[in-house]
């Protein structure tokens, strides 16, 4: 019996101190078995997560953001980390990478960012998560360690709030995401990530910038995130981590590529999905944010205009309404056969008790979408102008 | 200690057993409204909702919820206003819908006007799909009375099941009623 314990304790402090660390991949990768497993779990996890309804669809943006990986790491790398991007539709921040090179980045995240040295900074540091097998080294590090399963369960319990992704997502996919690895992984990951973003001729004072952005909109909105580049703590030591290499490596005075235009122009329906996600969650200042930023490189959008229109009257405090006429107005000059900005200012009107113009603004918008859901609301309002009622 | 007794047992009693048998007049003076409900459903009530199914909850379920317009809503921070049209009441409860993370592929089918009990409300029709990636469709019908929202809501998948119970749901809506109407 004494024995048979001492055994098992041997084999546990044996596979407690196995070496975990791992060459990082460069020109040859030979799986190791328990890697292979949790490349074998992560496809499965993938699998349940492209499944789940969750992933944005937009075949020119996921060609785009797929050629950044290729800017990063030499060709040969790709034979063994096949690096992929699928973007998820959910308004929270956060990227995560599987070991295998699947990264999935957040539309929260992608609508933050000012241009393609942003995105390629949050991209490098993920795939060296990849490349230097920080999953399989975290997990040599917690295996049989009974306190990793009941930290699994409590993270993922306390996700129930924010369902959707994290209802799918599952133990792989949980350290990824959400509780982020090692401190060293991280900072590792910050400086291999930097030094990839800053070979491939990116400007590397972007690198702070996202994170900027991030900690400012956290800070604002008061916003408290589960994932891992949601939580204030994380991204206050990713900015103090990369403010430490910018000035290490003498980079503070260096340019490089930004690609401004040609990220914008390709995120750009992405910022207004996401504003109109924003807006259904009630996130008003946010949605109106995207919607503006949306504006900066199409400024002739009648969807845009009435959107913020949209914005304006469902939040209805101050002069809400009066601007969200203007936007209304706006987007009815830009394109008269845009349906919703007849009916948003329509019922601006209606409200007022303006009869005669609701009615005229309800018709068209009736004309120009004969079989819009909200049909038999829009009749009742206008038989009530013609009745003569208010409402 | 007898007193612990039973009040220990009459607790274990209520949490173990809080589906009843209903059918007929249902009436309730806290929540300010009664209704016909189905002879044969079970009953539950939940906090401020009451839930009726007759094949169980994920096979179809009739739910009517009274909100209190002053608090807020659980998925979206968007608010009710005394000043508010039944439609943009509607969008505020598909939205807070919508904005469900575990509600995916959420896809409006129908937003019209409907009295409710004398009410000018509406009902909204919808599907999508859970978390175990079942197709389920919704009859959400609702309207604001003073500082209350009522919301009388049909659920089941949208294959086979939906389409049974239908005619049930709508003499149950019908036969809403508020008590105390101002």
């Amino acid at each position: 019996m004494r024995f048979a314990v001492l055994s098992v304790l041997f084999c546990f402090i044996a596979t407690g101190c196995a070496t975990t660390g791992l060459p990082p991949v460069t020109k040859d990768l030979r799986l190791e078995d328990d890697e292979r497993r949790l490349w074998n779990r992560s496809e499965e996890e993938e699998k349940v997560i492209n499944r789940s309804g969750l992933i944005y669809r937009d075949k020119e943006l996921e060609t785009y953001l797929n050629e950044v990986p290729q800017k990063l790491l030499p060709s040969e790398i790709f034979v063994h980390i096949p690096f992929k991007i699928i973007v998820v539709r959910n308004h929270l921040f956060n990227a995560f990478a599987y070991p295998n090179g699947v990264i999935y980045v957040h539309t929260g995240i992608l609508a933050r960012m000012d241009n393609e040295a942003q995105f390629a900074t949050l991209l490098a540091h993920e795939m060296t998560h990849a490349t230097h097998r920080h999953l399989v080294e975290q997990f040599r590090d917690i295996k049989n360690k009974t306190a990793f399963l009941a930290t699994i369960q409590v993270t993922t319990a306390g996700l129930g709030v924010f369902g959707g992704l994290a209802s799918f997502i599952g133990a792989i996919g949980t350290i990824a995401a959400v509780t982020g690895y090692s401190r060293e992984h991280e900072t590792e990951a910050d400086s291999e990530g930097f030094k990839l973003m800053a070979d491939a001729g990116y400007d590397p004072k972007e690198a702070q910038k996202l994170f900027m952005h991030l900690k400012k909109e956290l800070e604002e909105e008061k916003r408290k995130e589960p994932y891992f580049f949601g939580t204030h703590p994380k991204i206050v030591e990713r900015l103090e981590n990369y403010e430490t290499l910018l000035k290490a490596k003498s980079h503070e005075e260096r340019g490089g590529i930004l690609n401004t235009e040609i990220f914008l122009k390709n995120i750009s329906r992405l910022i207004l999905d996401n504003a109109r996600d924003d807006l259904k969650a009630g996130r008003f200042k946010i949605a109106e944010r995207g919607v503006e930023k949306y504006l900066g490189t199409n400024s002739e959008s009648a969807e845009a205009y009435c959107l913020l229109g949209d914005i304006r009257r469902q939040r209805g405090e101050g002069d809400d309404i009066e601007r969200a006429k203007d936007h209304y107005q706006r987007a009815i000059s830009i394109n008269l056969s845009y349906p919703d900005s007849h009916k948003g200012v329509g019922l601006i009107y209606y409200k007022r008790g303006e009869k005669t113009l609701a009615k005229k603004a309800l018709e068209f918008y009736l004309s120009l979408s004969p079989h819009a859901l909200d049909r038999g609301h829009i009749e009742e309002y206008i038989h009530q102008c013609q009745e003569g009622g208010k409402q | 200690m007898k007193k612990i007794l039973l009040l220990l047992i009459l607790t274990l009693s209520i949490g173990c057993a809080p589906w009843v048998q209903v059918g007929g007049l249902y009436k309730t003076e806290s929540h300010n409204y009664s209704v016909e409900l189905p002879q044969g459903w079970m009953r539950w009530n939940k906090g401020d909702d009451l839930l009726i199914t007759r094949d169980g909850v994920l096979l179809q379920h009739i739910q009517i919820v009274r909100l209190n317009t002053d608090e807020p809503l659980k998925h979206t921070k968007k608010k009710f206003s005394k000043v508010m049209l039944p439609q943009e009441v509607a969008e505020v409860i598909l939205d807070n819908i919508a904005s469900n993370k575990d509600i995916l592929n959420f896809q409006l089918i129908e937003n019209s006007p409907l009295k409710i009990s004398g009410n000018s409300g509406f009902k909204a029709v919808y599907i999508y799909k859970n978390k175990d990636g079942l197709k389920i469709k919704s009859i959400y019908c609702g309207f604001m009375a003073e500082k209350w929202f009522y919301g009388i809501i049909y659920n089941a998948p949208e294959r086979y099941y939906f389409d049974k119970d239908i005619a049930t749901f709508e003499r149950v809506l019908e036969s809403f009623k508020l008590t105390k109407t101002t």
